[in-house]
């Protein structure tokens, strides 16, 4: 699985499209979880959510943590709460980025939590746990089922992830704004890559280029060998060969990209550039609604031979949206690296919204190349465009 | 002192505390969520800052210290860049644990999720020791290593304000002008930053950038904190796009006075809650009392680090005295009704009898016209 260094703070644009995510969008979602919740028997969820990973709380709620994470607590009835490690101050910002009305802030989300649910008369109720992102810190977990004895607890990390595989046409086309967006960012790029530059030099290009254009976050890795996220001990120039991963958020959604920059113009590095685009491509054609997902791995694996255990050391790809990695993962081994217990999905259907991604060495110079895509009936859309 | 000795010194005092508990291996956790506000106890014992979401250093009281770290393809980046050599994949924690590791203490429990905590106990047949307090005691006072990282984070933290200076102009959105600041220290360095850049006429407080266009007569105000070898350097500053109303130089006075005797009550030995009494009497006395409190103010600071956060935040009640070395914030940043939301702020380190700035620019409101 491939990980990019974390950012201290969400701390590109903050805004909320009220035209192109409209609170109808919400409420739809909110309705079928809690039909979900109605067929579990559970009373209410508790959602957590941090600037790591915020994708469950965000689906229903709109809101994406900034720093630190925070809690949603949605009763079968009534309204939800959002209880966010944040100082009261800021309390309207955020509730400029959500529907939901009730906006709190705390400092010990643990215990103020298990107030919440005290107040909302859930302190003996069947409560499931929502926490995919593995993000829920333990002494405040601790603290707030300590704090509610009498709770019976159901992890339900799977509840919403679930509805979340299937993206609605307003989702799809927030993905398509964000695959266009990380286009262009990869296109002027290019610009930037130059031989002699100090790699930090370039990222802080690209990085600026993004932020530009409005993306909520963003995460680089580059190298000419391997891929390594931005240091400042990585301060070597950059020579006639760098790979880059580049994944933006933008408007609440991550799309990625791989790319490799051969400034050489070497004939082999070429050549084995144009064979993981194939191989890409490959893969991609198996994106159709009724394939079962392993069929991706299995022509990745067809079609890279020997060079299989290499290309997928950074994984061979995932399904992307809210979170950088959800379901539907490749492989089991893949899931378990963020944590997720399971594929999520044995079969593909239209539109899940999947990144896929090769990488190999030759020459002693990393290939990689990598795109995201729709699955349609018609076979893959990049959304990239 | 380079890196290897102080990393060797690190560990040598870490182990004379596991001594002093009777602990005979260390487990050290890091989620990949390098962060001032929860330390990164992980990197303060290697000098690396992992991606993955597993970073676990064993550190038994005797033998070589060892990182277990996923993903499995940033070993290599780990090996060059940590002092700790014997890096492997996260899977083989569990054979080590699987041996035994006798009694265990437990450091960065607050990054852990509970599914790991719950087969770290199952593994070890016992419950490590929560231990952060050996970390958070060696580190709360900065040695001339973590100084020197923090004083190039501070001149790149006077660059960003400079940037800003140089290129805010009426027009661009709050997103570009925070994108300024950030390609400013990014391109000297820079490998995150805790900024937030915001214009108003009136700003409520500081917070991540809107779309919203700046406009003339705008109040810029920012809190920058870039991050370099994995150690934050904060600053807040304000400016103005235009001449801005005599009310606006009037109430940002009151925040210079509260920011100088903020400084001056920062005494070695005194109580961290003295920097804030100084600041919040300026402000009472300025007649905003109730502004000093939430929902509007809290915290007049807060302590900076990569293994220790002390003194905590400069508050009331916090009577963490101020030692030699350690190294924090102090912002009088406040919301004033005739102006809305103005800051200012230097991250400080205490000499042996005060606190002395690490960034230095001036501390007046910057006028662009």
């Amino acid at each position: 699985m491939i990980f990019g260094r974390h950012s201290v703070l969400k701390r590109g644009c903050s805004t909320w499209d009220k035209q192109a995510m409209p609170q109808e969008e919400f409420q739809a979602r909110l309705d079928a979880v809690r039909r979900e919740m109605a067929r579990q028997n559970l009373d209410a969820l508790v959602i957590y959510g941090d600037n790591y990973s915020f994708a469950d709380l965000c689906y229903l709620t709109n809101y994406f943590p900034k720093v630190r994470g925070g809690i949603g607590v949605v009763p079968c009835n009534g309204p939800i709460s959002l209880l966010l490690n944040i100082g009261s101050r800021d309390v309207p910002f955020a509730k400029s980025l959500t529907w939901v009305e009730d906006v709190r802030a705390s400092g010990q989300v643990g215990r103020d939590g298990a107030e919440l649910l005290k107040e909302k008369g859930l302190a003996q109720a069947k409560v499931g746990l929502v926490d995919s992102g593995k993000g829920f810190p333990l002494p405040q977990l601790e603290e707030m089922k300590g704090s509610l004895p009498q709770i019976e607890w159901i992890y339900s990390h799977l509840l919403i992830q679930q509805m979340r595989l299937q993206k609605s046409a307003r989702e799809l086309a927030a993905l398509r704004r964000a695959g266009r967006v990380l286009n262009e960012i990869c296109d002027g790029a290019r610009d930037f890559i130059k031989q002699g530059r100090k790699e930090y030099e370039i990222i802080a290009d690209i990085d600026r280029l993004a932020r530009d254009k409005g993306v909520e976050d963003i995460r680089i890795l580059a190298g000419e060998k391997r891929l390594q996220p931005p240091s400042s001990k990585m301060s070597a120039k950059v020579g006639t060969h760098w790979a880059i991963y580049l994944t933006i958020q933008h408007d609440r959604y991550w799309v990625e990209t791989g790319r490799t920059h051969i400034l050489s113009g070497d004939a082999k590095l070429q050549t084995a550039y144009q064979k993981a685009q194939e191989i890409v491509a490959k893969m991609a054609t198996q994106l159709k609604p009724g394939r079962p997902v392993a069929t991706i791995d299995e022509t990745a694996r067809k079609q890279l031979g020997e060079f299989y255990a290499i290309a997928s050391i950074y994984g061979l790809g995932n399904g992307v949206g809210l979170s950088q990695w959800e379901p539907p993962f490749l492989s089991e081994d893949e899931a378990r690296q963020v944590g997720s217990p399971s594929v999520g999905a044995a079969v593909l259907n239209e539109n899940m919204t999947v990144a896929l991604r090769v990488t190999f060495e030759t020459e002693g110079k990393l290939i990689l190349f990598g795109d995201s895509f729709q699955v349609t009936a018609k076979g893959p859309v990049s959304l990239l465009g | 002192m380079n890196g290897q000795q102080e990393f060797e010194n690190r560990i040598a005092k870490v182990r004379q505390a596991m001594r002093d508990k009777g602990l005979q291996t260390l487990l050290v956790f890091d989620s990949g969520r390098h962060n001032f506000l929860r330390m990164n106890y992980v990197a303060y014992l290697t000098d690396f800052i992992g991606v993955g979401p597993e970073a676990v250093l064993v550190l038994p009281l005797d033998n070589d210290p060892v990182l277990y770290l996923s993903p499995a393809w940033d070993i290599d980046r780990a090996q060059e860049e940590s002092w700790v050599k014997n890096v492997q994949p996260f899977e083989n924690f569990w054979n080590l644990l699987s041996k035994g590791v006798g009694k265990a203490g437990l450091i960065g429990r607050e990054a852990m999720h509970v599914d790991l905590h719950d087969e770290i106990v199952k593994a070890l047949n016992q419950a490590p020791v929560n231990a952060k307090d050996i970390i958070e005691n060696i580190a709360r006072r900065k040695s001339g290593f973590e100084l020197e990282r923090l004083r190039q984070a501070a001149i790149i933290a006077d660059a960003g304000v400079q940037a800003l200076h140089e290129e805010a102009h009426v027009g661009l959105k709050e997103f570009e002008l925070a994108a300024i600041v950030e390609y400013r220290m990014r391109f000297l360095g820079a490998e995150d930053n805790f900024g937030m850049v915001v214009a108003s006429n009136h700003n409520q407080a500081l917070h991540p950038p809107t779309d919203r266009v700046v406009q003339s007569g705008d109040i810029i105000i920012g809190e920058i904190t870039p991050c370099i070898g994995g150690l934050f350097v904060q600053i807040c500053r304000t400016m103005v796009l235009g001449q801005p109303a005599p009310v606006v130089h009037e109430k940002y006075a009151i925040l210079q006075k509260a920011m100088g005797l903020g400084m001056g009550a920062a005494k070695t030995g005194a109580p961290a809650s003295d920097v804030a009494a100084a600041i919040n009497g300026t402000l009472g006395d300025a007649g905003y009392e109730k502004y000093c409190r939430p929902p509007f103010m809290r915290v007049r600071g807060h302590g900076l680090g990569c293994g220790s956060s002390a003194p905590g935040n400069l508050e009331d009640g916090n009577q963490t005295k101020l030692e030699e070395g350690m190294t924090f914030i102090i912002h009088p940043n406040q919301y004033i009704p005739e102006t809305g939301y103005m800051t200012l702020g230097d991250t400080v380190v205490m000499t042996q009898s005060k606190a002395e700035p690490m960034t230095r620019s001036s501390w007046d409101i910057f006028v662009k016209e």
